[in-house]
């Protein structure tokens, strides 16, 4: 019995100086209680740079006897898409010229293709381009 | 995605010819909330299709080409050229600059507040962080002689930067040295990291790629940094096993997230699966000592007592004991097993092996003096791969196979994985 009264009381010592030793934090305070010192820390963030607005192509009237260019950025599946968007305008809007265009470049999805700018600059009235995947 | 909407503003305000992009309905938020916004046209008309469109038949397609656009309610043909002809807005035909800010410069409050400010913010990778306060950040600051507040670069989810050859996919963020200081704090670095990170930071390669691929990034790191700053090139050396090896991918991670606004869910990243190495990337300090062949940067052009990291991407690394090729054998013939496997990698970002020295030292023996003659006998022939014989390349990438060696000589494995080095850059240049 004396030997179990001694084990408790060192146990309560022990934690006793556990709890007061400085710079030990307690459950209660590491939930961020009322009276915690708070501190000045830094953003980690960058600068994004600021947004031009640019102007939008004004719209055509209607697509009569224009020009339509369907561009394939490359993306799998979009030539059947395009393919199927070609026949849908012969059928339903015969009127309207469609021109299918494989965009090229160095690069994917994100490379320029000048020449096919240029072209698109002289001869297209709208552009349509897939696939945004 | 991302391109289509960027080649189409460019149509737009620079040949002035209108444009509809075509895009999945999953990237709607993505669409609208971030990228017209960001390149500086929110009002561009895109029609949002069905996904997928890839894997589907003509018959599939053509039946939604006619159906309700899952976004609008209205079917996609009659949207399409509507988004075509009908007038601009006036909220559509606005322009001008708008700045933007990344929030404030300084938080105050309780260190327990701050985790979770940070944390419910995305300004951490989800898991407890070193509060940067200005005195840690200043003693980071002592691990190089650059100024605070020198621009060491700028980043995007997706490296494409504005130019001749690509068009913008992600804005550009920019950053300074003490940015960089601020998330190697938070990593947990150390002071002498600085330089190493500072040089990764300079490329302004992302860490997180946006790719719906589930991308992971690497680094080689080489030279005499590694001594000098702890990191593991022994047992375990692609594992958490030394503090430098454990932070730095993390403090590249924390930069890309905080100063290249990279890896947010459904805007800045897309990645349909993920890649559980995107925690740390995939950090190699070569073994340089017990390797037989010339370290990886001195095959690069630089001096051996140079201290170099290069960046690498790709689909990560994994042990060479995965493929059906690598099989205990009484006498192993490594060579042989590594061009079997090499052989079967997919040539997007070509084959990486990483070899244990006992591993690198066998193929030596076997007679291969230098990296390049064993390059030149791995080098897989364009016909007879798995794929379709003389398939495209895609994207302009070439096959190439890289050969690092590291880890411990405890037994003989080895790794391997489509890792494609890119930059190598001069740590030296950021002490």
């Amino acid at each position: 019995m004396k030997r179990h009264i001694s084990i408790t009381l060192i146990a309560l010592l022990f934690l006793g100086l556990f709890y007061i030793y400085p710079g030990f934090k307690t459950p209660i305070q590491a939930q961020g209680q009322p009276g915690e010192q708070k501190i000045t820390v830094l953003s980690p963030r960058g600068q994004p740079p600021p947004i031009q607005l640019k102007q939008m192509a004004p719209r055509l009237d209607s697509l009569n006897r224009k020009t339509v260019y369907l561009v394939n950025d490359g993306y799998l599946g979009t030539d059947i898409l395009l393919g199927e968007m070609q026949a849908w305008f012969k059928a339903n809007m015969p009127e309207v010229t469609t021109i299918y265009k494989m965009k090229g470049g160095m690069g994917g999805f994100t490379a320029e293709d000048p020449a096919l700018w240029a072209e698109i600059k002289e001869k297209a009235d709208a552009v349509i381009m897939g696939m945004g995947h | 995605m991302a391109a289509v909407v960027g080649h189409c503003i460019n149509i737009e305000s620079k040949l002035g010819v209108p444009t509809v992009p075509l895009i999945i309905s999953e990237f709607y938020e993505q669409v609208k909330t971030h990228h017209t916004i960001q390149k500086g046209m929110p009002g561009l008309r895109v029609t949002y299709l069905v996904s997928p469109v890839w894997g589907k038949k003509a018959e599939q397609i053509r039946k939604d080409i006619v159906s309700k656009s899952p976004v609008s309610g209205k079917m996609v043909m009659q949207e399409i050229v509507e988004n075509l002809t009908k007038p601009l807005t006036a909220e559509e035909k606005k322009t001008g600059t708008i700045e933007q800010s990344s929030g404030p410069a300084t938080f105050t409050d309780t260190p327990d507040n701050l985790q979770r400010i940070f944390l419910e913010n995305r300004m951490t990778d989800y898991m407890p962080i070193i509060l940067p306060t200005e005195e840690k950040v200043a003693e980071m600051l002592k691990g190089t002689s650059h100024d605070p507040d020198e621009v060491v670069g700028k980043m995007a989810a997706h490296t494409a930067m504005p130019g001749e050859n690509n068009v913008e996919v992600f804005e550009h963020w920019s950053y300074t040295v003490k940015t960089v200081a601020i998330n190697a704090v938070m990593a947990g670095a150390k002071p002498e990291y600085l330089p190493v990170i500072l040089a990764i930071a300079s490329t302004g390669k992302e860490a997180i790629s946006v790719s719906d691929n589930s991308f992971t990034e690497g680094l080689i790191i080489n030279g005499p940094i590694r001594d000098e700053i702890g990191l593991n090139y022994g047992i375990g050396a692609l594992g958490p096993f030394s503090q430098a090896n454990s932070t730095i991918g993390r403090a590249w991670n924390l930069l890309s997230i905080n100063a290249g606004n990279c890896g947010r869910v459904g805007t800045t990243y897309m990645g349909v699966i993920g890649n559980p190495m995107n925690w740390n990337d995939v950090i190699i300090a070569e073994n340089e000592e017990d390797s037989p062949w010339q370290p990886f940067h001195v095959r690069r052009g630089f001096k051996p007592s140079d201290s170099v990291v290069t960046l690498c991407e790709g689909w990560g690394i994994l042990s060479a004991k995965n493929s059906k090729y690598s099989v205990w054998e009484r006498e192993m013939n490594f060579s042989g097993t590594l061009k079997k496997i090499v052989n079967d990698q997919d040539m997007l970002f070509g084959a990486m092996a990483v070899l244990s020295p006992p591993v690198a030292n066998y193929i030596k023996e076997e007679g291969f003096e230098t990296v390049e003659e064993l390059e030149k006998f791995l080098a897989p022939p364009m016909e007879g791969r798995s794929g379709p014989p003389k398939a495209k390349i895609p994207f302009g990438f070439r096959p190439q196979i890289n050969i690092v060696v590291t880890g411990g000589s405890n037994n003989n494995y080895w790794s391997y994985g489509g890792m494609a080095p890119r930059q190598s850059v001069l740590i030296d240049n950021w002490r």
